[in-house]
């Protein structure tokens, strides 16, 4: 007991939980630029998995884990044009496509690898290669900050910087205010001039570009392979987490953490305290309905009040 | 011509109809009927594991017994609404002679459909049925005793932590590691080997523990190792968790530690560099025990209604003997782990099982390492 409390005010444990909570942020942020723009981007968790698979294929096919990752972020792009090829061009219901997708990830990751390796389950015949890890120059020096900030891999920084340019792009341009704009109600934004069709387009792509960070990420940095379902559920942890945090990147950053930090004191708890795995299990879920009441009981109130004004 | 179009439709549908029909009536007539088996997997095959050491069994035992025998193949692949209408559409077929399945998941498919088809062979490995009261008479099962095995792995996974020749690890503490999918009678199983295994080194080993919740989440896996290795001080884990468990040979290179494999040669299926740490796998041996159960129906001497536990001593599994085995485990070790072995074999020694033990007793072997 005294251990796992010693183990999780360490500054390696937050280590830890910047690294469990970079695929969930990227997944939660590309869930706000779709949902701020009015279309639910269920197909994540497919977009993800996609991503993990092409990053390895081509990082292993060029010898650079940089082409990888840029095939990566171009495949995910695709398959967010796609899903709104999909809803606006042919007026499919977005949940429908999402999970159309989601299904054609899950099999068709498998049959690619198959054919790529002629393995189903992990790529570990192809010589993917992994995305560096780095020291931060000024900060590693600083005590505790640095064990925690430092040596992270090159995706978690590029999630943290996301945060702030998803934040300016949302709050600070017009782009953003299109965006926000055509999500909020597509017909006012139509009647100002606003051509709501490419904004939603651009937003989708966006989006399918930030999961496609995460995927890669699962394969590239987290792991250093693919491996069949990988994503485990984490497109759709991203999804809940947008609705928690409100649909803001700044929300996204702090469920995501919250969400991190459960899921990591999940891993000690187990090893530490004599409860039952299923229940440590349970932690990251209960703390994200328990914060998902939270926020809307709130959110009540605050109207209750604008009403009663 | 409507008129003409709809004869000539009748008239093909007839003749597909009746080449159908005569179809069936040929297979019978052979003179030399060979022994025609479906295998029926509940994935899919490629997964280097399993499903590819079963397929492995009926290649060798075809290469055996030549004409003997037929086999197909039948890829159900992980949607589970198809396991049950695949048995039933193999079962009605009525040609094939014996139908194998495994795994713990198609247990309740079979409970099933077996009953229905008094006549139909089955197969089943890795699980078995409840055969109380002479309850399914057609289904011959296999059990492997991966408590031996794991025995092996524990004693193996004991002498490394705290042997000073090797470079990976801390001699100074006792403590080794553990990695399973979901907690079911079969990894409890596996636990329970490792545990007796590596207290018959080192009394007072501790065993670190970790669920992964499922088989595929390989990130989450990588995240319990390395909380095993960095926070706990584990020198060397088991992995007992199909692909998640791949995450602690993954957690393992990052930290210069050691994994042991489950199932396969996981150090094969990793290839270069991952191999060097993986010191060896405790291997279930499908194919060996598929191919035994052809040549025993062959023979006539299957024994159906009744499960079979294949141990050591009859090949069912084993610890993989590997260039990275010779290489990384020094030699006394070596000879140790197969002195064990021949007295597991001979047996001299006698390893739990966590088959018909209470929760609670699981519970509290488990609670004598912490």
């Amino acid at each position: 007991m005294q251990s796992v409390f010693n183990i999780i005010f360490s500054p390696d444990f937050f280590y830890d939980v910047l690294r469990v909570t970079t695929p969930i942020l990227f997944a939660t942020l590309a869930a706000t630029v779709a949902s701020r723009s009015g279309i639910f981007n269920i197909a994540l968790e497919g977009i993800m998995l996609i991503a993990a698979l092409v990053g390895v294929i081509f990082s292993a096919y060029f010898s650079s884990a940089w082409l990888g990752l840029l095939f990566a972020l171009i495949s995910g792009g695709l398959v967010g044009l796609f899903l709104g090829f999909l809803v606006l061009k042919l007026k499919t219901d977005a949940i429908l496509a999402g999970i159309a997708i989601n299904l054609m990830a899950a099999g068709g990751t498998i049959f690619l690898l198959y054919i790529i390796s002629g393995d189903r389950g992990v790529s570990s015949s192809i010589k993917s290669l992994v995305l560096p890890k780095f020291p931060l120059p000024v900060i590693k020096n600083i005590p505790i900050i640095g064990t925690i900030l430092s040596m992270q891999n090159i995706l978690t920084y590029v999630v943290l910087l996301s945060v702030i340019v998803i934040h300016i792009l949302l709050y600070k341009t017009p782009l953003g205010l299109k965006i926000r704009a055509v999500g909020e109600n597509p017909n006012a934004a139509e009647s100002v001039g606003i051509n709501v069709h490419k904004i939603q387009y651009i937003a989708v792509t966006i989006s399918g570009i930030l999961a496609a960070f995460g995927g890669a990420f699962l394969s590239m940095g987290y792991l250093s392979m693919f491996s069949n379902g990988m994503t485990a559920g984490r497109g759709f942890i991203g999804l809940a987490a947008d609705a928690m945090g409100g649909s803001t990147p700044i929300g996204a950053l702090l469920v995501s953490l919250l969400f991190g930090i459960a899921d990591s004191m999940g891993n000690v708890i187990q090893t530490g305290i004599k409860i039952p795995y299923e229940i440590v299990q349970m932690l990251p879920y209960i703390t994200t309905i328990v914060g998902l009441a939270i926020f809307s009981y709130s959110k009540k109130k605050q109207i209750e009040k604008l009403k009663s004004k | 011509m409507k008129r003409l179009l709809s004869i000539l439709m009748i008239v093909v549908l007839i003749f597909s109809l009746v080449a159908c029909g005569e179809k069936g009536g040929e297979v019978g007539e052979n003179g030399e009927k060979p022994l025609k088996i479906a295998l029926l997997l509940n994935g899919t095959l490629g997964d280097k594991s399993f499903f590819d050491s079963s397929n492995r069994g009926l290649e060798m035992a075809k290469e055996k017994f030549g004409d003997k025998i037929e086999f197909k193949p039948v890829e159900m692949t992980t949607d589970e609404t198809k396991w049950k209408p695949t048995l039933y559409d193999y079962c009605d077929d009525g040609s094939w002679d014996v139908i194998i399945a495994g795994t713990w998941q198609m247990v309740e498919p079979l409970e099933e459909v077996a009953p229905k088809y008094p006549d139909q062979k089955f197969i089943l490995f890795d699980d078995t049925m409840n055969y109380d009261g002479g309850a399914f008479p057609n289904v011959y099962s296999i059990l492997f005793k991966q408590n031996e095995v794991s025995f092996l792995a524990g004693a193996l996974a004991a002498r490394i932590t705290t042997s000073e020749d090797m470079e990976k690890v801390n001699p100074a503490d006792k403590i080794i590691g553990f990695l399973g999918g979901t907690e079911n009678t079969t990894i409890d199983d596996f636990l329970i080997g490792y545990i007796e295994g590596a207290k018959y080194i080192e009394e007072d080993i501790k065993v670190v523990i970790s669920f992964v919740g499922n088989f595929y989440d390989t990130p989450k896996g990588k995240d319990l190792a390395l909380a095993q290795y960095q926070q706990n001080g584990v020198d060397i884990g088991f992995n007992v968790a199909g692909l998640a468990g791949l995450g602690q040979i993954d957690a393992a290179v990052d930290v210069d530690k050691y994994a042991i494999g489950v199932d396969s040669d996981q150090a094969v299926i990793m290839g270069e560099p991952k191999a060097n740490y993986i010191p060896a796998s405790a291997l279930k041996n499908v194919d060996n025990a598929i191919l035994r159960a052809v040549s025993l129906e062959l023979e006539g001497k299957l024994e159906y209604g009744k499960n079979e536990s294949l141990g050591i001593k009859e090949g069912g599994v084993a610890i993989s003997d590997n260039e990275y085995y010779q290489k990384i485990v020094p030699q006394t070790i070596r000879d140790e782990i197969a002195e064990l072995s021949d007295k597991i074999e001979n047996g001299e020694i006698k390893v739990d099982t966590a088959f018909g033990k209470t929760p609670q007793e699981i519970q509290d072997i488990k609670d004598s390492v912490r």
